[in-house]
């Protein structure tokens, strides 16, 4: 008789403990697998208006890579984005890339008039593109208010290249995001005007700042 | 004496094993809280598992027309639950204005989907493993049309 209870109390214990182990068990394992050192596109859009809306957007670079090519969307297809060719108007973009892409590091486009001031530079590996558009909020320019439009683009010039390897008329994006997930912290996109902030950049933290 | 201590012990393992496959892919959970006059409560927990018994034995066409007008994002979603299962806990989106905010986050294996706003509450939790379930199961049927 104690034999038995001994028994049945062992059994009743590797049950309770086979219990407690098995329920937990994906979740462990889903934190377990969690892949460190990944990049992260983070995408932040805040609005200046009454409503104050704020948009924040945090994605795996990895994740997107792989999702993307599932994708048939309009435009999207196998990750590669088609472009309209009527839309190029006549701008051979391979052409103006593979001319910036062996050029030496410099500024190839400074305009500045009374409305935009726009440049396009290489520096560092890196194509910058910046514009101030001085027109926006003129009509309030005494108001305090009054803001320039900002933009600026700061891309890995081997995204850019790689964004540009699909056929003629295609955008790859899933070369472009592999590429992008070999650099390091970089602040992609950063627009600034009266109404919105927006912020495009890559890091390997899993939250927005 | 013995009889009934093996017997109690035979219901408690079944009631044990039961349990630990009823909820060994999680707990879906819905909240849902309308504020005008005679907005509905909904509260749900129910076992993950319970969703993939439930498909089968959904009638077959029912599954079938379900699948058909899913088909296009069903490669996604089913990519997507693979993904989403590799990573930590995250907070993927979060939209906020003056009178909304929606946030979609991972959470201990979980797609958690949180909607706030001045009419109505809505939490969502569906397991990620459930998830990719689903799709693998719709696309299944999918194949078959």
């Amino acid at each position: 008789m104690r034999l038995s209870s001994r028994g049945i109390l062992r059994t009743a214990f590797t049950v309770a403990l086979a219990s407690v182990t098995l329920v937990p068990a994906p979740s462990l394992a889903q934190n377990a697998s969690a892949p460190t050192g990944d990049q992260w596109i983070h995408v932040r859009v805040e609005s200046k208006d009454d409503g104050g809306e704020t948009v924040r957007v945090n994605v795996p670079v990895e994740m997107a890579e792989k999702i993307l090519p599932v994708i048939n969307h309009q435009n999207l297809h196998n990750g590669k984005v088609h472009i309209d060719s009527a839309h190029m108007e006549d701008v051979d973009l391979r052409a103006l890339l593979d001319a910036v892409r062996s050029s030496k590091d410099g500024e190839y486009v400074t305009v500045q008039s009374k409305e935009n001031d726009v440049r396009v530079a290489k520096s560092g590996g890196y194509l910058l593109i910046h514009v101030t558009d001085k027109s926006q909020g003129t009509t309030n320019s005494k108001s305090k208010n009054h803001q320039e439009s900002k933009v600026e683009i700061k891309v890995p010039m081997k995204v850019v290249e790689a964004l540009f390897s699909a056929g003629k008329d295609e955008l790859d994006v899933v070369a472009a995001l592999r590429a992008l997930s070999t650099f390091g912290d970089t602040e992609l996109v950063s627009v600034k005007d009266s109404e919105n902030t927006v912020r495009v950049w890559i890091d390997s933290k899993n939250i927005a700042d | 004496m013995l009889f009934l201590a093996k017997a109690a012990l035979g219901m408690a393992v079944a009631l044990a094993l039961s349990a630990a496959y009823v909820f060994h892919e999680g707990v879906i959970k819905v909240d849902v809280d309308e504020f005008k006059g005679d907005g509905s409560h909904i509260h749900l927990w129910v076992p993950a598992t319970a969703v993939n018994l439930g498909l089968e034995v959904v009638p077959h066409r029912n599954l079938e027309r379900a699948a058909r007008q899913v088909q296009p994002f069903l490669p996604a979603l089913r990519e997507l639950a693979k993904e989403l299962k590799k990573y930590p806990n995250a907070q993927l989106v979060d939209v906020k204005d003056q009178n909304e905010h929606v946030q979609i986050a991972l959470v201990d294996g979980k797609i958690q989907i949180d909607v706030v706003d001045p009419q109505e509450i809505i939490h969502v939790r569906v397991p990620v493993a459930t998830l990719e379930d689903v799709a693998d199961r719709l696309e299944s049927n999918a194949s078959t049309i």
